[in-house]
């Protein structure tokens, strides 16, 4: 039985501005014509702590697709994501989830 | 060159006297953009080193440059001169550890997106009047990272 602190959720009815500061944000690596497969997949591994396989498929997605989300969370830990891989000299950036 | 190998912690290289020289050439132009405040506006070559943390927000691209930019400069600042005071000068082994192999990966990152940008290389690769003296230096700093990662990577390390 749902007490009055567990009402029904009711998504629909959030408003725009609500949903804005839901939603969370993401560090994108985009695709560059320099950068070594597999040293995007090294540095992937270094900085998330990924394993190979998962590392080999998000670098495998910016490569086939573009751009890959590598990591998700609030925008300060998306804006330091960024940096860190702005320091080994991958493409990427930070953004709204969308 | 002798690409780098693994042995042991240790990852390995060999440089003949003309490859420092042009190594150590390459360190002092890259020096060079990272002193100069920022570069010539719309320069390819700053715009790749230090790119725009938020792809359609000036504003949030802005407050992300002001956060970021000291720290990544100071950062490659001091990739480069480890990069400088291993290399042989006189031609001979490189020998690295795992921290200052990730100082060499992020420095020779470094001057390939730089060389890269400068050259005008697309995913179609180099246009077709590239200087050749160029882009086999190119092709030689790719050899040189790839061989390097490969070195890191063959040690199992997964460092951290």
């Amino acid at each position: 039985m749902a007490g009055p602190l567990a009402p029904e959720r009711a998504p629909e009815t959030t408003t725009d501005a609500e949903h804005e500061l839901d939603r969370p944000w993401v560090t994108v690596v985009w695709d560059d014509p320099v950068n070594l497969m597999t040293y995007v997949t090294f540095v992937l591994q270094e900085l998330f702590g990924y394993d190979e396989q998962k590392a080999t498929t998000l670098m495998l997605q910016v490569h086939h697709e573009g751009k890959a989300i590598v990591s998700s969370g609030p925008r300060e830990r998306m804006e330091h994501d960024t940096s860190r891989l702005h320091a080994y000299g991958l493409w990427a950036s930070y953004q709204r989830d969308s | 060159m002798t690409p780098f190998r693994r042995r042991g912690d240790r990852m390995e290289a060999g440089f003949v006297p003309a490859e420092s020289a042009v190594l150590t050439l390459l360190l002092d132009e890259l020096e060079q953009l990272l002193a100069g405040d920022g570069g010539a506006v719309g320069d390819p070559v700053v715009a790749r080193l230090f790119p725009a943390g938020h792809a359609s927000d000036p504003e949030l691209a802005r407050d992300y440059r002001e956060l970021t930019e000291s720290s990544l400069r100071e950062g490659k600042a001091e990739d480069l001169a480890l990069v400088r005071a291993t290399i042989p000068v006189e031609g001979g082994a490189v020998r690295l550890d795992v921290d200052q192999a990730r100082s060499w990966l992020r420095t020779t990152n470094d001057l390939r997106l730089a060389l890269g940008a400068r050259l005008g290389i697309t995913a179609e690769g180099a246009p077709e009047d590239t200087d050749e003296a160029q882009l086999s230096v190119y092709h030689w700093l790719t050899a040189l990272q790839g061989s390097l990662v490969d070195a890191l990577v063959a040690g199992g390390s997964r460092p951290r």
